[in-house]
């Protein structure tokens, strides 16, 4: 009888503290150009909407609804290493979370490119830099998802690093992270507005409900 | 959002990892339920 030889699978839960250097540093900060990333977007987002008056589509919103979503999975990633709890499985749980984000918000972009592909359609909203805004949500969300890829190669090579607490460092890391909480905040009540008491937007909106209801119009 | 405000709030706090994640996957069902409500229409397209 031949002997069985039965492979040991070692789960990876070792902190991975003892890790850094140059990758854990360019993990690290690639996560917060990430978060940022996305925080500048939105904010342009912002500018477009409340600046040039152009209102956010139901799938304009849940671009917005996918990149949030995605991002999570940086912060989560980037908050367990400041916390020193980071490990390889952790991590790959934070890059998880994020690619089916950018997998979520790239389908809503594909469908809103495919709404206006059709030759003459002049699509929806005003082009920037020759492309439109959905089209351009697709794009960084195709960024992301190399991003991530990329991640996954370097991994476990290259754990995010968190510099020592108290640094400056450390201190530009919160003020992104919270740059980023003040945007999610900012939809919220954006999207209350726009929708009013109404438990979905509006298929083309024109205005902010919440102040027309009031308002009695 | 508020949903979603909720997660990066727990995120940042260092709340329990089955809880984010369990609220993070209710947020994509959230997100894939009203892109079913807003897509009704079958695109127009032939090739």
């Amino acid at each position: 009888m031949g002997e069985v030889v039965i492979e040991e699978t070692r789960i990876v839960e070792e902190p991975a503290e003892s890790r850094g250097g140059v990758w854990g540093f360019i993990t690290y900060w690639g996560l917060h150009a990430w978060v940022l990333a996305y925080t500048v977007v939105m904010l342009s987002a912002f500018f477009i909407q409340f600046v040039k008056g152009e209102f956010p589509c139901p799938l304009c919103m849940l671009q917005r609804y996918g990149m949030i979503l995605a991002t999570l999975g940086a912060l989560f990633i980037i908050m367990q290493a400041r916390r020193g709890q980071l490990t390889t499985a952790r991590y790959a749980q934070g890059l998880g979370l994020g690619l089916i984000g950018v997998l979520a918000g790239a389908s809503v972009s594909v469908r809103q490119i495919e709404l206006h592909i059709l030759p003459g359609d002049p699509g929806y909203g005003e082009p920037f830099l020759r492309l439109h805004l959905y089209t351009w949500a697709f794009v960084t969300f195709a960024i992301v998802m190399i991003y991530v890829g990329l991640m996954l190669i370097l991994m476990p090579r290259g754990i995010p690093h968190a510099p020592a607490a108290g640094s400056a460092a450390r201190k530009v890391s919160t003020a992104i992270i919270w740059m980023f909480i003040g945007v999610v905040a900012a939809n919220v009540i954006a999207i209350i507005f726009l929708e009013g008491f109404a438990p979905v937007l509006p298929d083309d909106p024109s205005g902010y409900t919440l102040i027309d209801q009031i308002k009695g119009r | 959002m508020i949903l979603l405000l909720a997660i990066a709030l727990l995120i940042w706090r260092g709340a329990k990892r089955g809880l984010i994640l369990t609220l993070w996957f209710v947020g994509l069902a959230a997100m894939i339920g009203l892109f079913r409500f807003h897509v009704t229409s079958v695109l127009d397209l032939s090739f």
